[in-house]
């Protein structure tokens, strides 16, 4: 196992240098550049080469790229062209909001997706299980920015409420910050609970059919074990894999919902960075998500072992 | 004992909501759509950084509304000649820091400005790119020479890019990016990316009347969320939008002060094109606009009918609605095409981007003028894409809104001026460029409004550009507020305001 986890650690370099080689290509290719946005309109050929040569844009992209890419293996992200303040530091504390957030999205989603999910697949084709289906349905196939928009515009006229305007962090006030991070974590677990319902019903409808369930029953155990012991524990395994996936799409999803809420996490940063042209930040940003993402799925693989024994990597 | 428990509890109950309500009264929240970039006045131009700066600093002359010079951190000056300018500064004025403000600061801030490794926005001939040296007489008396007659001079001096910054402040921090040098009313406080930014009462300040301790500066970029939070209380000023109008006007407790801008929409034309290089082209492209109906379905009514030298620009405006080529007549702009030779019209492609008057403006125009033959196809660019278009005249035809600024050698010189730099359309007459000259070089003003006007004229009857509208801006405020009645040139002061 400990040998396993090393060979995906070390596999993670390449991609993690390729990740980094595309962003810095993509960035350095998209149209508009950092010094157009500072200058705008006063731009004028002097100005741009002082400023190129103040943010190291004048030299080749090679050595661009290797003083970046050095800086970074040295756990140095490089400073902001816009503000100078370091990248890493601030990466790192919006990470610890957009993750929390993402946690309780995923909390939201359980709640609603496991026992419901679990409802449909035992009455199948009643009515409750028909309804749960169109539920899971909304939940896939509205988009989140358009449900967080309705969502703010609903309290504010229905109930006059608009969460508190004001970011605290959960050790400075874990109330205020709940309130702050209820409407966006429901608007983004509600989203994923859609498919996580859909993957829980069809997984244990599987599994329900199975001969070792019959067995179980025959025994004469009690339906609740029968479910919950048995069949249940036998199905989450795809249930886990798309939980671990939901959750690296929610680091992203994160964007569109922080900015509509105005929750000063990851998403915001880079789509700030982007929009600015701060290369150094979204180069970081992006880089850190990656790494993010592939370690969940590292993680989602080493929790397989525990659901199901069978499985082993050594 | 049970009644004693009920007691205390709604007792420090009213406390709380007592001091919360007291809290509130001191605090000023306003909801923005954008996150500031830092705060340096000599580097920074976004807007987002630009209306919290207004707050922490100050120039040594301003603008009021009908756009003469008045006094701010300098009480008088005088112009020995054209050349030399002598600022009297403001006794007892402090930095933040506590320093008095001396005649020494003044000379730093401009050699920082005009320092080329700073590459600072003022230093170019636009603000303070003419001084040739700044002198300090005694304590508070400057003098400023230029090397060229700059007649835009003493009004460029308002410029957020013309600062007067405290020296100590830039030699400790390196620069002003997340620190204060300032004089102005409110300090920088706490800055919390992509949340807030507070400023804080500076005590020393020499004017009185700022009633609120701090002001707090949301980012709520999502335009209905904003609407939501001042509709709820949660904010008690919004920067708005014309597309929030019939919410902002339906709401019990929100007001709305609409706000005429020097900024205006504009067609810009590639002139190096063979169909825009007839001047007949223009016209009847010109002709062909109903101007109004492009207000009405682009712009939600919010705008009025203006060529680019508009009406907020005081006696510098120049009035559009009797000038022949801004009222639409079709049959006229398809005899000009005729006569060009376009009498079955052309394709042409025209870029929109950056706000949605820009972008829905395409398409009400693309309709007009399908009427005289001509086929547009609108084309809607990602905002760095348009600004790179902009910067490379990389265009058939675009839809642009220019800042006319605050004097009639920006409207006109950098926009229309041969080789400026924002004439996208490549456009150039030496009468033009003469005047522009001629303008610039005197102080007289009746004289540079005759220049001017004259120069204008041209341009309207040329049509390298056709303009049609310049848009009201929009702040929505809570009825709580007593005495906020905002302005183009401080649409955010808040002195004299208080809350309920």
């Amino acid at each position: 196992m400990k040998n396993y986890i090393i060979r995906r650690l070390l596999t993670l370099i390449p991609v993690l240098f390729g990740i980094s080689v595309a962003i810095f290509l993509i960035m350095q290719l998209i149209p508009g550049d950092v010094v157009t946005g500072i200058l705008g309109i006063e731009e004028t050929p002097e100005l741009r080469a002082m400023w190129e040569k103040r943010l190291g844009l004048d030299k080749p992209l090679v050595v661009q790229y290797i003083n970046w890419i050095s800086g970074v293996v040295r756990g140095d992200f490089g400073e902001s062209f816009r503000t100078g303040a370091k990248v890493f530091p601030e990466i790192l504390a919006r990470f610890s909001i957009s993750a929390e957030l993402a946690l309780l999205a995923c909390i939201v989603a359980w709640i609603i997706a496991l026992p419901l999910g679990v409802l449909s697949a035992l009455k199948r084709n009643s009515i409750s299980d028909r309804i749960v289906r169109i539920i899971a349905l909304l939940g896939v196939s509205v988009p989140n920015f358009a449900t967080a928009t309705l969502l703010i515009l609903f309290l504010a006229l229905a109930f006059g409420y608009y969460s508190p305007i004001r970011y605290v962090s959960f050790l400075e006030n874990p109330l205020v910050n709940l309130e702050i991070m209820l409407f966006p974590a429901i608007v983004m677990g509600g989203s994923m609970a859609g498919s996580v319902m859909r993957m829980t019903r069809s997984s244990l409808l599987e599994v329900l059919r199975q001969d070792f369930i019959k067995a179980v029953r025959a025994k004469g155990a009690p339906e609740s074990v029968t479910i919950m012991r048995h069949a249940f524990k036998n199905a989450s395994i795809p249930i886990v894999t798309l939980v671990g996936m939901q959750m690296g799409i929610l680091m992203g999803g994160t964007v569109v919902i922080e900015q509509i809420f105005s929750i000063p996490g990851l998403g915001q940063y880079l789509l700030t960075g982007i929009f600015q042209r701060d290369y150094p930040i979204v180069q970081g940003t992006v880089l850190f998500m990656a790494f993010i993402y592939v370690f969940i799925n590292l993680l989602v693989d080493i929790i397989y072992t525990y659901i199901d024994p069978r499985i082993s990597y050594s | 004992m049970k009644r004693f428990l009920t007691l205390l509890i709604a007792v420090v109950i009213a406390l709380s909501a007592m001091s919360t309500f007291a809290e509130n009264a001191k605090t000023l929240k306003i909801g923005t759509d954008a996150e500031p970039i830092g705060f340096d006045p000599h580097t920074t131009p976004a807007h987002a950084s630009i209306r919290i700066m207004h707050q922490m600093y100050e120039t040594l002359v301003e603008l009021d509304d009908d756009l003469n010079v008045i006094p701010e951190l300098a009480v008088s000056w005088e112009q020995p000649d054209d050349l030399t300018y002598i600022f009297k500064l403001r006794e007892g004025v402090k930095f933040h820091s506590g320093r008095e403000l001396k005649a020494a600061d003044v000379k730093y801030s401009f050699e920082r400005i005009l320092n080329p490794d700073l590459g600072a926005l003022g230093s170019t001939p636009s603000y303070a790119g003419n001084i040739d040296k700044v002198e300090v007489i005694d304590d508070y008396t400057v003098k400023i020479t230029l090397s060229k007659i700059t007649a835009p001079f003493l009004a460029s001096m308002s410029s957020i890019y013309c600062s007067i910054v405290d020296s100590e402040a830039v030699e400790a921090n390196g620069d002003l990016l997340r620190a204060d040098g300032g004089t102005g009313p409110y300090t920088l406080g706490e800055w919390v990316p992509d949340n807030r930014v507070t400023v804080n009462r500076f005590e020393d300040y020499w004017l009185d009347g700022y009633n609120f301790e701090n002001i707090e500066f949301y980012v709520i970029s999502d335009s209905s969320a904003r609407m939501s939070a001042l509709r709820t209380g949660e904010v008690d000023i919004i920067i708005g939008d014309s597309a929030m109008l019939s919410i902002a006007e339906a709401a019990p407790n929100v007001d709305v002060h609409k706000i005429r801008t020097r900024d205006y929409i504009t067609i810009c034309l590639n002139l190096n094109m063979p169909e825009f290089s007839d001047v007949r082209v223009r016209q009847a492209i010109s002709l062909a606009l109903d101007r109004q109906e492009i207000i009405d379905l682009a712009c939600d009514g919010q705008a009025e009918v203006s060529g680019f030298a508009p009406a907020s620009m005081g006696h510098w405006a120049v009035d559009v609605n009797e000038h022949p080529l801004y009222k639409q007549d079709i049959e006229k702009a398809k005899e000009l095409m005729k006569e060009a030779g376009f009498e079955n019209g052309f394709s042409v492609t025209c870029t929109v981007g950056l706000n949605d008057h820009i972008r829905n403006s395409g398409t009400v125009i693309q309709q007009q003028l399908a009427q005289i033959g001509i086929d547009v196809t609108v084309q809607n660019k990602e905002n760095a894409q348009y600004v790179d278009d902009w910067k490379n005249h990389d265009f058939e035809m675009m839809i642009c809104q220019n800042g006319a600024g605050s004097d009639p050698n920006r409207a006109v010189a950098f926009f229309f001026g041969t080789g400026a730099n924002a004439n996208i359309a490549e456009y150039s007459n030496a009468r033009v460029d003469e005047l522009c000259e001629l303008g610039a070089g005197t102080t007289d003003v009746d004289k540079r409004r005759e220049y001017y006007t004259e120069a204008i004229n041209i341009i309207l009857d040329e049509c390298p550009n056709v303009t049609f509208a310049s848009p009201y801006n929009y702040y929505y405020a809570s009825s709580s507020l007593e005495g906020y009645s905002p302005t183009l040139n401080r649409p955010l002061d808040v002195r004299n305001v208080t809350k309920e």
